[in-house]
């Protein structure tokens, strides 16, 4: 297993009140997989996104991500966990506006402390695999949104992370451009890598062979994309959230 | 380690580009700091340089018997009582004459006084009110590095005599006469025929202010009659050789005490300095002076940091998100801190460099356009530098810190 989450819980405290962001989630994925973590707002996604992706803490529950246990590092040893395992897609891009396409793949390169010759290598190689190959120089306001998108995820594989994570990668985009940018995870997919994509979107969470849905800090399903995605719309009656609200 | 300082001086350097104005004002507080700090060393360093030069013109193992302290005093030993000062009697012709006679170790006396302010006059022409008129016994000029360059200093007679004649500062008689030879010409002092016998070598300001050219030296027994007798007079001795100065300095004051009748437990009523210690009162003003401009350079040093230190807030706020951005794909702390500062210190050496850039040229200025003698110490360069990085890192350090503490998930949501 390249992660292993058992009894994960985070909990943050809100005035007086204790909120259970994740309330004891155990959870395993194996190199290669592709899988969806689905939710309504509120479920517990984005914390459980920043859980894998060593952003955040566990209070409670450990967390082995690659053979190590991630659970318990402090600040410094996290950021070099980032650097090294995973790769990170962000919905709105987070790119330098200032750099170039060509420096901000570098970016996480430069903080492993590789020369500007091996970090130029990887980054012109990371460009190419997303066909960005020829706008290297440019910044991303010279870029269209699909475009940016590619040169985010060029600079999740520059540092060939063990994990690619994205949260909600389409989530910015036309659905012609979203498409495009889902073709290019299956196309990585294929090329054996190991992507966990977080989104709110069924129709994307369907495209995925494995899906996990998270309700109230809990995981309610865990199967194939195109059971799990649609998995709220059958039981509506079951989610509260979903009823039409009276007026 | 190296490879991310000179990442982190890129990253700095592309802010100063991306903020060009935002850069420039901030420097101005360093720049107009270290600059001044460099414009006034150089002014100091350059007066120092002048000031030992110029006294150490006067005449080898001479030391001087004065009424009055010479140059000034700061700190260290009790402080003068100007009014018990004044009380003490005058140093006269007689006790000039009375130290050649007694004191075995000295060679030589002379006395001198003065009188400021003077209008130099010939039939055709007239010097500015600004001629000091010197009173003087035949052998002061040699005691006092004072050489003759045409004609020929009065003679015994004629001080004793208390003749009319008078030995020109090159500035009098280039003034005066500029075109025939003056000696042999009539000068007049306060309507009064003198004859001129002599011009004096040129021997340029001491500490660029006092210019010792722009005199006239008359008998002293002429000065007396002309411009009052009981005047005080300043008297210089020589000692036989280098070795009995010390010898000459203790007979010196033991006449002086038994001519005065000082009792043996009260201070000497007059006062001895030498070349170096007239020289060195004017050296202790001058460290005074460099350390009273030293602390308003750093006070404008402080507010320039403060400027560092806002601008640094702000761009620390700005770029919150790219903070976020970094720390999300593997900056660690010490990283992002060392950014910042880097950014902060190189930011204020940058504007260092400027100031002492700044500072040369008008220190060469000062010489080239007013004639002042100024010269930057070494030490005033590495100082500045020094400081100003200083004042980067201080004034740096906390917005660094706050750069750093940074959580990487709220980061990337602010905007």
């Amino acid at each position: 297993m390249l992660i292993e989450l058992t009894d994960i819980r985070r909990e943050y405290q809100v005035g007086t009140e204790v909120v259970h962001a994740l309330d004891g989630v155990s959870l395993g994925i194996a190199r290669g997989e592709w899988v969806a973590i689905v939710g309504q707002s509120g479920s517990g996604k984005t914390t459980m996104m920043n859980v894998i992706g060593c952003l955040d803490t566990p209070t409670g529950g450990r967390y082995v991500l690659n053979g190590k246990d991630v659970s318990r590092m402090n600040d410094d040893e996290l950021a070099d966990i980032r650097n090294k395992e995973i790769g990170f897609v962000f919905q709105n891009f987070q790119l330098l506006p200032r750099e170039t396409s060509l420096a901000n793949v570098e970016l996480p390169l430069v903080y492993r402390g590789l020369s500007a010759k091996e970090r130029r290598e990887k980054a012109i190689a990371a460009l190419k695999k997303v066909k960005l190959d020829n706008r290297m120089m440019h910044k991303p306001t010279e870029l269209s949104g699909g475009q940016r998108q590619r040169v985010a995820i060029a600079r999740a594989l520059a540092s060939e992370p063990s994990l690619l994570l994205a949260d909600e990668p389409t989530g910015n985009l036309d659905s012609a451009t979203g498409e495009e940018i889902i073709r290019l995870f299956e196309e990585l997919h294929g090329l054996g890598h190991t992507i966990v994509l977080v989104t709110h979107e069924p129709r994307l969470a369907a495209r995925c062979p494995r899906a996990v849905r998270l309700s109230d800090g809990k995981v309610i399903g865990d199967g194939p994309g195109q059971d799990v995605a649609w998995q709220d719309r059958a039981q509506p009656s079951a989610h509260p959230a979903e009823a039409p609200v009276a007026s | 380690m190296i490879r991310a300082f000179f990442d982190n001086l890129r990253l700095a350097f592309g802010t100063f580009v991306a903020h060009p104005l935002r850069t420039m004002l901030t420097l101005l507080g360093i720049m107009i700091g270290v600059s001044t700090v460099m414009t006034m060393m150089a002014l100091l360093e350059g007066l120092r340089l002048k000031v030992n030069k110029d006294f150490s013109q006067l005449g080898a193992n001479v030391f001087r018997v004065d009424k009055w302290p010479q140059g000034f005093r700061f700190g260290g030993g009790n402080r003068m009582n100007w009014n018990k000062i004044a009380q003490r009697p005058q140093l006269t012709v007689d006790d000039k004459r009375a130290l050649a006679e007694h004191c075995p170790s000295v060679s030589r006396t002379g006395a001198s006084s003065w009188q400021p302010a003077q209008r130099v006059r010939t039939g055709d022409t007239e010097t500015q009110a600004n001629v000091f008129i010197i009173g003087a016994t035949v052998e002061y000029p040699e005691l006092s590095g004072i050489t003759i360059a045409r004609g020929r200093m009065f003679n015994d007679t004629e001080e004793v005599d208390g003749r009319r004649v008078a030995v020109l500062g090159p500035d009098v008689a280039d003034k005066l006469f500029p075109s025939v030879d003056p000696v042999g010409q009539e000068i007049r002092l306060k309507g009064r025929p003198y004859t001129v016998v002599g011009v004096m070598a040129r021997r340029g300001k001491i500490m660029g202010m006092f210019n010792m050219d722009n005199q006239v030296m008359i008998p002293m027994t002429t000065f007396f009659g002309a411009y009052g007798k009981r005047r005080n007079v300043s008297i210089s001795v020589e000692a036989k050789d280098a070795d009995s100065v010390d010898k000459a300095m203790e007979e010196v004051i033991r006449v002086m005490r038994q001519r005065r009748d000082v009792a043996p437990t009260a201070e000497n009523n007059f006062e001895i300095s030498t070349n170096e210690s007239m020289a060195k009162s004017l050296n202790d003003l001058s460290n005074v002076v460099t350390a009273a401009t030293f602390g308003v350079c750093l006070l404008s040093l402080i507010v320039g940091g403060i400027g560092i230190l806002n601008i640094m807030l702000v761009s620390v706020t700005e770029r919150t998100r790219e903070i976020g951005v970094r720390k999300a794909l593997g900056a660690r702390r010490l990283r992002i801190l060392a950014q910042f500062a880097t950014e902060a210190v190189a930011l204020s050496v940058f504007g260092g460099l400027i100031g002492i850039g700044i500072g040369f040229g008008l220190a060469f200025l000062g010489r080239w356009m007013l004639g002042l003698y100024t010269a930057v110490p070494a030490w005033a360069v590495l100082l500045s530098v020094g400081m100003s990085s200083g004042v980067g890192l201080v004034f740096g350090i906390y917005p660094a810190a706050r750069a750093a503490r940074l959580d990487p998930v709220e980061a990337m949501r602010s905007e």
